[in-house]
């Protein structure tokens, strides 16, 4: 057991350190808090950023350099991630591009795919949305209707997609498809579309923060060049559920250094209003705890992706502790600081450090996204501790 | 870097399972628990001797392995899976305190050979809060009492601290019982009018409190993990409404949750003890919220294990209980839920 970065690791740490220091010049928080923002300039403040990132070569951390990354490994993306955190820098524009279809096309993908769509997505000139979520299937995904009929040399999309994360700020959308009705898993499809394709209407929804970072996606015989078919006819389910896991293991160590960096701030907080009772020291106390104990699971998913270990099943453990402790923590902070910690940023008493209230709103949206915390559950008894399935 | 542990240190957790599977199973546990007074064998103290594990952490030139922290959690979780009775984890920390004192490598050589027993006396007053006396010593003797002293009367020394020094005393003690819940601990209420030897600053007890944090939170990861498999198993085996009752989803998703509890207290665990180890600068915090999350998830782990037995898991006859009861008095003692809560935002600089 050595919980100590290498000295390759270190080093690599330090130069990224110092890089942040001289190239992030104002940290995301100054950047939301800003009375003049919208969400338009932040976006084209995330675009910037992630180019400014991308041709410092630190996107595409783990894939192979022919195809425009770093060459390196998951250990270096999770320092990358936990450093991005600890400077508080915006979060890149394309994290679904390069979060999810990117594994997609590096594992399933043609080289010329890969050739053709890995390119833009580092260097955000190509916005990606995921269309996995419909109407219909939102937890039970594999119920998704959305059709994908063969004609000729191209597919024909019909069917709507909901809940799509990033819909209205992205060019390309990757979907989910029904290409057989009979086969529920097997009769999924994996393909790429453009947004202005002819019969392809976006729309934006708006969330409970007040802000529109999802929408829905409509298609009417909408057609795709076959082309753009990621892998096989029939492999769309696979290729989901494998980018998944990637999504959501190590990254618990990122998140104990981003909500620590609030706790620190929560607990001056108090100490300026002198909020400093038993009570109070108690919550405080148990959230310092609980980031300390999720701190230690990124810590050892690190040492096992450095061990050469590929993150399994029990990744979902890691995605239920981040997302239902940003909940509690949300919640408990709001406690805390009384009526004061719901006004909105653009009232003029609101804190300046944490937009305490926003925070609060988009901890809903954790335990609901990339897999609920339900379906995380269903997934640690089945294939960790292989519980029999119920009977219906 | 590496979480898994090294070939010696899985070369340990392995003898050591054999050990305890051999020579205390389950039955042999409950025997000593239920009918033995003084709460361990002395034949199977001296076999923990034999085999090293009193002297752990102690240096070679006393008889002991010179390891560390984390070979320390390996024992205590493998203790804590096999409920072993005794004063293991008391014993070595009493050690600890000693040896960071320094000069007294005859009594550690015996306690490393399993000649002497020395434990802890810590608690002013039975119930927290109330107004206790601290013990006071003048003129080379000790005045007052101690309560919970563990395996007080079993002991042939006690290292007892006042609020600035720590003092060996030597028996003979007049102790009076103090049962617990758990039948693995006993206690004693120890009332002194003894020569008292100073033999350090009570100061040294911060590194012995962490330690302690480590090893009590490594027995309760021990402890939860018995408690976890126990229940996998009757919950597959179990039926009701003709399925066994393990593939009911209000089962699976609590079940799903034990084993994140148990896991993120392994990761907690293991980190703490390396960060020991290492003295590393997050040791302070890493103990602390090792032990405050231990203690809250074992008695969870353990409480909803008795809930999926139902009524078996509330009987004498089961196993569980004594596995639920230790969660407890871990939880309480070996610094407290509160107590590491405090030292978390000490240590967090809040």
């Amino acid at each position: 057991m050595d919980l100590q970065l290498s000295e390759q690791h270190l080093k690599f740490r330090d130069e990224l350190r110092a890089w942040l220091k001289a190239n992030l010049q104002r940290p995301w928080r100054e950047a939301l808090r800003d009375p003049q923002a919208t969400e338009d300039s932040l976006m084209l403040l995330r675009r910037q950023w992630q180019r400014k990132l991308y041709k410092a070569g630190y996107l595409g951390m783990d894939w192979p350099r022919e195809w425009g990354g770093r060459g390196g490994t998951e250990v270096e993306k999770a320092i990358l991630e936990n450093e991005l955190a600890d400077a508080d820098a915006p979060q890149i524009l394309n994290f679904l591009g390069i979060g999810l279809l990117g594994p997609a096309l590096i594992h399933h993908g043609s080289e010329t795919q890969r050739r053709r769509f890995i390119p833009p997505m580092l260097a955000a000139d190509e916005i990606w949305c995921q269309g996995f979520s419909e109407p219909g299937a939102g937890s039970d995904l594999a119920s998704l209707r959305t059709s994908a009929a063969v004609d000729g040399d191209e597919f024909v999309l019909n069917g709507q997609k909901i809940w799509t994360t990033f819909g209205p700020w992205a060019d390309w959308i990757f979907v989910l498809a029904r290409t057989d009705s009979a086969d529920r898993h097997g009769g999924i499809s994996f393909i790429l579309c453009k947004l202005d394709t002819p019969g392809v209407t976006v729309r934006r929804l708006r969330q409970i923060t007040g802000e529109s970072e999802f929408g829905e996606v409509f298609f009417e015989d909408a057609r795709v060049p076959r082309e753009n078919l990621v892998g096989r006819i029939g492999e769309g389910w696979r290729i989901a559920m494998t980018v998944l896991a990637y999504e959501r293991g190590g990254v618990s160590l990122a998140y104990a250094t981003r909500f620590g960096r609030d706790i620190a701030l929560l607990a001056a907080a108090c100490k300026e209003h002198g909020r400093t009772d038993t009570v109070t020291r108690e919550k405080l106390a148990r959230l310092v705890v609980e980031n300390e104990v999720m701190r230690a699971n990124g810590i050892r998913s690190l040492a096992n992706f450095a061990d050469g270990k590929v993150p399994g099943p029990e990744s979902s453990i890691e995605k239920i502790f981040w997302s239902e402790f940003d909940k509690r923590f949300r919640e408990a902070a709001l406690d805390i600081l009384g009526p004061g910690g719901q006004l909105l940023r653009t009232s003029p008493s609101a804190r300046s450090d944490v937009d305490w209230a926003r925070e609060f709103l988009w901890s809903r949206a954790g335990t609901i996204y990339s897999g609920s915390s339900e379906i995380q559950r269903n997934i640690v008894a089945k294939r960790v501790l292989n519980l029999p399935t119920e009977g219906r | 870097m590496k979480f898994d542990l090294s070939e010696d240190q899985a070369l340990l957790r392995e003898s050591t399972r054999d050990f305890l599977t051999n020579e205390w199973p389950i039955e042999k546990a409950r025997k000593v628990m239920e009918h033995e007074p003084r709460g361990y064998e002395l034949a199977e103290w001296q076999r923990l001797a034999e085999m090293g594990y009193l002297g752990l952490l102690l240096p070679a030139t006393v008889g002991g392995q010179g390891l560390g922290a984390i070979e320390l959690a390996i024992v205590l979780e493998e203790a804590g899976r096999a409920c072993m009775p005794g004063p293991y984890l008391d014993v070595v920390l009493a050690a600890a305190a000693l040896a960071a004192a320094g000069g007294q490598e005859g009594l550690l050589k015996d306690i490393s050979a399993g000649k002497t027993v020395v434990t802890l006396a810590r608690e002013d007053a039975p119930f927290r809060g109330t107004k206790a006396t601290p013990t006071r010593v003048e003129g080379g003797r000790v005045r007052g009492a101690k309560y919970f002293v563990p395996f007080a009367a079993q002991a042939d020394a006690l290292v007892m601290a006042t609020p600035e020094t720590l003092y060996l005393v030597a028996k003979p003690f007049a102790v009076v019982a103090m049962e617990t819940i758990d039948p693995a601990q006993r206690f004693g209420e120890v009332r002194f009018d003894h020569a008292a030897t100073a033999v350090g600053s009570a100061g040294l007890l911060g590194r012995v409190d962490r330690l302690a944090a480590v090893g009590a939170s490594a027995m309760l990861l021990g402890v939860m993990s018995r408690a976890v498999e126990m229940t996998l198993e009757y919950v597959q085996t179990r039926q009701a409404f003709k399925r066994p009752i393990g593939s009911f989803q209000a089962l699976q998703h609590r079940l799903a949750d034990m084993l994140l509890k148990t896991e993120s207290t392994r990761s907690a665990v293991y980190r703490a003890a390396w960060c020991f180890d290492t003295n590393d600068g997050a040791a302070a915090l890493a103990c602390a919220a090792a032990k405050a999350y231990a203690g809250d998830a074992a008695r969870l782990v353990c409480g909803e294990s008795i809930q999926m037995h139902g009524g078996i898991g509330f009987t004498w006859e089961l196993d569980l209980h004594f596995y639920f009861k230790r969660a407890k008095t871990l939880e309480q003692f070996y610094g407290s839920t509160e107590v590491q809560l405090e030292q978390a935002l000490a240590a967090a600089g809040f």
